[in-house]
């Protein structure tokens, strides 16, 4: 679901700067995982090395590899396949995301919200909001954060709080410098909306139970 | 149950547990003739998919001194409703909600299976985590700008109802008062001066009645729980608010004059914040994170001056007593440490700055506290950006992996005391009848405070055994141990894991080929090597390395197979083979080294050494070596200078380094371009194979290591050149008549070397 993808690290600030993995690649992090690479081999009790066995050694260096069909292709380490590791690169524009396409429902559920949500929240994230459209605009930003914007606001639509929230988290952390500005305006969406959501559904719960207890209660006072 | 080895594994998958010796020798003569101490790593928290916490509360023994926890060794009546305490024998009542227990009907504790248990807390305040960025401003543009979109990432990855307060500095020191109205506030406070914990909470208004500071601001009684909210607010309160204050904050805007240092109040910064929190919330889990971009120049706690021109002190100065700051410094630090230790609040450090910044000095703030030491160049890197949303990491429940205010408890069998603890805690100074009176680390006590830590916080803990000699082997034949952990889980609940193991007791003069068999030579070594590391932070290195070198001596007569005066008899057994080993590599290691680290480096690698797991430890003592080539699947090889060959690509893990190493071959062919025509597609492979397994690495490893592509006589080989075992040298090389593998330009000791000398001085009557 998340964008997959690794890219190189800042060499310029860092010294043998490791690559940068993609929020949807750290999340899976946590799962199953490929042979670990933890294997020692004891050194022989006399501490010499043995033979090393370099099949090509003495054969001079600047023949060849093997070609394909010779050797086969080397079996990686791990049982299951690698992980795609390239970085992906980004499909080809299928459709353009149109800005109103994601401000129009973000501004209709700060409408659903105002009246419940304190004024001045409410205004803060209008304003965030108008920065966004601002920023998409003035063509400040990528096709990945249009995308997945689009993406966030259909999750929203379907009430979907945790996935919209997710997406959220992943463009902060792959996106930062582009979203950090605004983001934060349509995390507060969703937790309102979803603060909203909640409560409208324990009314209706609460009506419906009250409906209830009305219909019993007549069979509680013909109780003995 | 087949092997030790298995047994050894199932152990550590079920408990976190792993012991020296898994058969003990009962007696404290027999023990110490064993030379590896008998102790154990243990991983507290340890990531356990399999087991849901039981939602009740533990039943106690009623002896007072003794309060061990019902577990699986215990005897129970079930006719009686009684339980016989296992570790001091008291025959206990069941609580009456135990009245329906049967053979049939047991409670969980009580199965086999659940020798780790862990317990939901229901009673007691539940308190949010707390979360106190600690922020300096003395950073180039580009650094101060990653740094500030990395802290408003991180708003979106805190639990939303954690607390949440910001302090930053440079010269002059500023708690930023969070609400949600658009006015920002702060408290100003300079950064020379040193002040107490009640000066700090007087002037921050902490202390009731609120002491007016500045203008005095109108009361506000209503919704305000507690006063400290004006500086520690709900993520998601805020979280609008303080994006902007992050995004709006500035250079320190002190004018650094031509060949000074900026002026740093890093040492009144953390005493603000250790003061903050224990005012506000002492006891109660919470996080300092101090970002730092250089060393504390003024003020208590500075390092070094702000002329550029004196550069901050090194190992050499140290040695020398040179280091004018360091004694002062260390001792605020420690001071504070100990203040947020008390409090149950840990401290993390992120250092990023090409220069050293002050970590030796301030070592103790991580160390004490169970806080993460992070190293970095820049924050403008991938290193910083990845470690820090690693901290903010989630288990498979979706629960963050972190956990606060952790006491651990460890209660023994009669033949057994404590004698300490190596770890990232503290002692509780709680004294008791299974204390020893002969420390090994951090001992006199039986309860350690870890005020930090995840699912691989990792503790060794030492043990003696203290029956008589000749005296029969205990009742029962086992010896026990329990350790129980309270801590506050991530989602805020009290929580206790119940950890219960027991070893066989075996008569050492009858019975040692048992306890041979038992030896667990990894963890033996990762434990040698804490004990090692724990006294080279006070002894000299040389002291230490002889300390080293004569247990290992003393371990080899103990155990090898030889004939007096005959070196080439001698052997050990399969359960101690690769000790040596380790001990050769871990004299080699930067935990014990200082030569080409800096202090600061060498802190920081003992600080990750002294709380890592074994697994992870050992990968810092003797780092993996896998080679990859045409001739089947990659393979694991010696750390040796023969593994180097012309067709081979390596990966070396050493922890800190991710090395991939091509052979001299390998980078001519890469050169030529061969990966690129399809005819030659496997060689294409063959280069991405490690690229993969490292990223593997990469992805998993806390806190990120540096990422290091080199090849044959490239100038970043040196880091696999100074890790291998030097079996050729420029010395030798011809001496082995082929010409194979690399040799590596040092004068250093090899591992054939060591050995022999080894074995000489094993099989010798001398010594």
């Amino acid at each position: 679901m998340a964008e997959l993808y690794v890219k190189p690290g800042n060499k310029e600030r860092g010294w043998n700067d490791p690559p940068q993995f993609s929020y949807g690649l750290q999340i899976q992090a946590g799962g199953p995982k490929r042979t670990p690479l933890t294997k020692r081999v004891a050194a022989p009790q006399d501490g010499s090395p043995r033979v090393p066995t370099s099949e090509t050694s003495g054969a001079p260096p600047m023949g060849p590899p093997p070609p394909s069909n010779k050797a086969s292709r080397p079996p990686l380490v791990g049982s299951s396949p690698p992980s795609s590791t390239q970085p992906t690169n980004f499909p080809v524009v299928e459709s353009e995301t149109l800005p109103e396409d994601v401000l129009t429902p973000l501004e209709q559920a700060l409408e659903d919200c105002r009246g419940h949500t304190k004024k001045q929240v409410c205004d803060d994230i209008s304003r965030r909001l108008a920065l966004l459209q601002e920023h998409w605009a003035g063509g400040k930003l990528s096709m990945p954060v249009k995308k997945r914007m689009a993406l966030l606001v259909q999750e929203l639509s379907s009430h979907q709080w945790d996935a919209a929230d997710d997406i959220h988290r992943s463009l902060m952390v792959d996106h930062v410098t582009e979203v950090s500005q605004w983001m934060v305006g349509v995390k507060r969406l969703i937790a309102e909306k979803r603060i909203l959501s909640s409560e409208e559904e324990a009314n209706e719960e609460k009506s419906t139970a009250t409906a209830e207890q009305n219909q019993t209660v007549p069979g509680i006072q013909q109780a003995p | 149950m087949a092997t030790y080895l298995e047994f050894i594994q199932q152990n550590e998958e079920r408990d976190g547990v792993r012991f020296s010796w898994n058969v003990w020798p009962s007696s404290r003569l027999e023990a110490t003739r064993m030379v590896v101490p008998l102790a154990c790593l243990l991983t507290p928290l340890k990531e356990r998919p399999d087991l849901p916490p039981v939602q009740y509360e533990p039943v106690l023994c009623s002896r007072p001194t003794c309060k061990a926890i019902l577990n699986p060794l215990c005897q129970v009546d079930y006719r009686a409703r009684l339980w016989a305490c296992n570790f001091c024998f008291q025959r206990n009542q069941f609580p009456p909600a135990y009245a329906g227990i049967s053979e049939v009907n047991q409670p969980a504790e009580l199965m086999p299976q659940f020798s780790t248990i862990e317990y939901v807390i229901q009673r007691g305040p539940q308190s949010p985590l707390i979360f106190l960025y600690v922020v300096d401003t003395c950073l180039e543009e580009d650094d101060l700008q990653a740094l500030k979109e990395s802290l408003q990432m991180s708003l979106s990855l805190l639990p939303p109802d954690s607390l949440v307060g910001l302090i930053t500095f440079g010269r002059m020191v500023q708690v930023h008062e969070l609400s949600c109205e658009g006015i920002s506030k702060s408290y100003v406070f300079r950064g020379t001066k040193d002040l107490t914990a009640k000066q700090i909470q007087d002037m921050l208004g902490l202390t009731k009645p609120a002491v007016p500071v500045q203008p005095a601001r109108p009361a506000q009684p209503h919704e305000q729980p507690f006063v400290s909210s004006r500086f520690l607010q709900p993520v998601h309160k805020i979280d609008m608010n303080l994006t902007d204050l992050l995004g709006e904050l500035q250079r320190d805007p002190w004018p650094v004059p031509q060949g000074k240092r900026p002026l740093r109040s890093t040492g009144v910064a953390v005493s603000i914040a250790v003061g903050l929190l224990e005012g506000t919330f002492p006891n109660t889990g919470a996080r300092i994170m101090l970002f730092m971009g250089g060393p504390p120049t003024q003020g208590p706690g500075m390092v070094v001056g702000d002329e550029l021109k004196v550069p901050i002190r090194s190992w050499h100065d140290i040695e020398k007593d040179n280091a004018r700051f360091m004694k002062k410094a260390t001792k605020h630090y420690e001071m504070l440490a100990n203040r947020a230790a008390a409090n149950g609040h840990c401290i993390d450090i992120y250092a990023c700055a090409l220069d050293q910044t002050g970590l030796l000095e301030m070592k103790c703030c991580t160390n004490l506290t169970g806080g993460y030491m992070v190293m970095g160049d820049s924050f403008n890197t991938s290193l910083f950006k990845q470690t820090f949303q690693r901290i903010f990491s989630k288990d498979f429940n979706g629960h963050f992996r972190m956990a606060f205010g952790a006491i651990l408890e460890v209660k023994t069998s009669r033949e057994l005391k404590i004698a300490g603890a190596i770890g990232p805690c503290v002692s509780l100074n709680v004294k008791g009848p299974c204390v020893s009176e002969n420390e090994l680390g951090v001992g006199g006590t039986s309860q350690w405070k870890i005020c930090g830590l995840d699912p691989t916080s990792t503790l060794g803990i030492y043990f003696e055994v203290v029956s008589q000699h000749n005296a029969p082997i205990p009742q029962g034949g086992r010896g026990a141990v329990q350790f129980v952990t309270h801590y506050q889980h991530s989602s805020t609940q009290r929580r206790i894991r119940v950890t219960t193991v027991a070893r066989n007791w075996a008569d050492a003069q009858s019975q040692l080929k048992h306890i041979e068999a038992a030896f667990d030579q990894e963890a033996a070594a990762v434990l040698m090597a804490r004990l090692g590391v724990f006294r080279a932070e006070s002894e000299e290195g040389p002291d230490v390395l002889r300390w080293l070198d004569r247990q290992l001596i003393r371990l080899c007569q103990k155990f090898g197979q030889y004939n007096k005066e005959d070196p080439t008899s001698f052997r050990l057994s399969d359960s101690f083979s690769l000790y040596p080993q380790f001990m050769f590599h871990l004299r080699r290691s930067p935990f014990l080294q200082v030569f080409n680290n800096s202090p600061d480096e060498s802190s920081c690698y003992r600080h990750h050494f002294a709380r890592q797991d074994l697994t992870q430890s050992l990968i810092m003592i003797q780092p993996i070596l896998y080679s990859y080539s045409f001739h089947g699947p990659p393979e694991p090889v010696l750390l040796d200078s023969s593994s180097i060959l012309p067709d081979r690509i390596l990966l070396m893990d050493t922890f800190f380094q991710i090395v991939i190493y091509l052979g001299e071959t390998i980078a001519q062919w890469q050169k030529a371009g061969y990966q690129d025509m399809p005819e030659y597609e496997n060689f294409k492979h063959l280069l991405q194979a490690p690229l993969d397994d490292a990223q593997e690495i990469l992805q998993a490893r806390f806190p990120m290591p540096r990422y290091i592509n080199t090849e044959h006589g490239g100038s970043q080989a040196r880091f696999l050149l100074s890790k291998v075992n030097p079996s050729q040298t420029h010395n030798n090389l011809y001496a082995w008549g082929q010409e194979t593998g690399a040799p590596i330009l040092t004068d250093d000791v090899s591992l054939q070397v060591f050995m022999d000398h080894l074995k000489k001085l094993a099989v010798s009557s001398a010594c």
